[in-house]
């Protein structure tokens, strides 16, 4: 419920499913995201999904722990603007959150801790797992040919020298959970214009890094990268396959992932670059983005 | 052998904090944190000062590479870590995770790593023909020479933890 609560944001109309709207995964579609002082934030919104597997939150993992996390868009001066003093007295006035408190913490008190923790904890509940993908994982549906051979590339490093074909997209995004807790350079530019990772670590290895993010409901959830550059999953899929930039900081997992012997493209095919697309659509939860329990209690 | 005295330089340089300056790759080090007697961390010319030691890794088209560095087990003795004789009992139960600076993270058992229990090489490596390791694989990494897949012969490293198994 505080999810979907405007009364936590300093103009009173802005609460956390504004940007983070389930019927799009929890995200907006907007490349950035406006708050309550209608500047936009730096970099696009995340999709929220599986969370409570995550470790470090946000593009750069500035915060370690979904409690910290949910303090950031709380307090933003860009999101939400309030700060959680404000916030526990608005809710204090809401009658019919005491009784809330009561049952989840086992006394009336209401406190920004509180406050926290119980956004947090909805959070993880917002578990993405009935996708065509885990039930062909369940062994209870098929994917189709496309499907199918997108899935064959998608888990599968090229290897031209024994024939093998693939696009190496596992070594991040592998696993059911389709991300791994990383940080990687996947070749956007060759001198990043955004402080990155690097800004958080202070490490000149990490320059361009950014979280490895899920590809659950990757469909529903353009525009795509850490400043919503790509439109298109069809745009993705030729970042990587053709327009990779080079640099001494590039991934390894990117570097000289290629389907052409001691090439620096990873030269997939158009039909293979389709097909790909075609699995990842297979990723589309349609039950997470329309279960009850995720949805405005409000409306 | 010159250590970094004050283990916090080597946390300025590796943890999470906004306001720390940037590290030139070349001046990275390594710490070693946990269940050992001492704080302990090091960079690359330090390592050079150590007995050298060089693992086989092979690369994607099955060529051999070698690697030159520091036997695992030497770091974690001069941490203070349990090793050789020590390594027994409850000890048996801890283990070494390494983690890297993109954030991926593999992990051995002590005892894996012990000359007293198995021959297994598996090196620190921070040269590769006779030069320092390229930028996104060093300065420091993994190599186990022998493993049939080289997922555990991680790049970038940046610390060592050494724990127990709960």
């Amino acid at each position: 419920m505080l999810f979907y609560e405007k009364s936590l944001s300093s103009t009173n109309k802005f609460s956390c499913s504004n940007c983070h709207d389930q019927k799009f995964a929890f995200t907006d579609r907007k490349v950035f995201s406006p708050g309550v002082d209608s500047e936009v934030n730096p970099r696009n919104t995340m999709s929220l999904a599986n969370l409570l597997w995550v470790k470090n939150f946000f593009w750069d993992g500035r915060t370690e722990g979904l409690e910290k996390q949910v303090e950031v868009p709380l307090t933003g001066v860009h999101e939400m603007g309030q700060s959680l003093d404000a916030s526990v007295a608005k809710v204090k006035k809401k009658k019919f959150y005491a009784a809330r408190f009561e049952k989840a913490f086992g006394s009336r008190e209401i406190t920004a801790n509180r406050i926290v923790k119980a956004i947090a904890q909805f959070e993880r509940t917002l578990v993405s797992a009935g996708s065509r993908y885990d039930l062909h994982l369940q062994g209870k549906y098929r994917l189709n040919a496309e499907e199918q051979n997108g899935m064959d590339l998608f888990f599968t490093n090229p290897n031209p020298s024994k024939g093998v074909r693939g696009a190496g997209c596992a070594s991040c995004h592998g696993g059911p959970k389709t991300y791994s807790e990383l940080f990687q350079n996947n070749g956007l530019e060759k001198q990043p214009n955004d402080p990155d990772r690097q800004a958080i670590t202070g490490l000149a290895i990490d320059e361009g890094r950014f979280r490895v993010v899920t590809l659950r409901n990757i469909a529903l959830t353009a525009p795509y990268m850490h400043d919503g550059r790509f439109s298109s999953l069809e745009q993705v899929l030729d970042h990587y396959n053709e327009h990779v930039v080079q640099s001494e900081f590039l991934s390894p997992f990117i570097k000289n992932n290629s389907n052409i012997a001691d090439g620096e493209k990873l030269g997939l095919t158009a039909i293979e670059k389709k097909n790909i697309i075609a699995f990842l659509g297979s990723l589309t939860d349609s039950t997470f983005i329309s279960d009850p329990r995720f949805s405005d209690p409000f409306k | 052998m010159k250590l970094i005295a004050n283990i916090g330089l080597a946390v300025i340089l590796f943890c999470s904090s906004p306001a720390s300056a940037q590290v030139k790759p070349g001046s990275a080090s390594l710490k070693i944190s946990g269940e050992v007697t001492k704080d302990f961390a090091f960079t690359k010319d330090d390592l050079r000062k150590l007995d050298r030691t060089t693992a086989i890794l092979k690369d994607r088209d099955g060529r051999d590479v070698p690697y030159t560095g520091v036997s695992v087990q030497r770091l974690l003795e001069m941490a203070g870590v349990t090793t050789g004789k020590q390594l027994r009992g409850e000890n048996l139960t801890k283990y070494l995770l390494v983690k890297c600076a993109d954030g991926y993270e593999i992990l051995f058992s002590l005892a894996e790593l012990d000359n007293g229990f198995n021959d297994k090489k598996v090196i620190l490596a921070n040269e590769s023909a006779g030069k320092d390791l390229p930028v996104d694989r060093g300065p420091f990494r993994i190599v186990i020479e022998g493993e049939k897949v080289p997922a555990r012969s991680s790049f970038q490293v940046v610390e060592f933890k050494i724990a127990f198994a709960k």
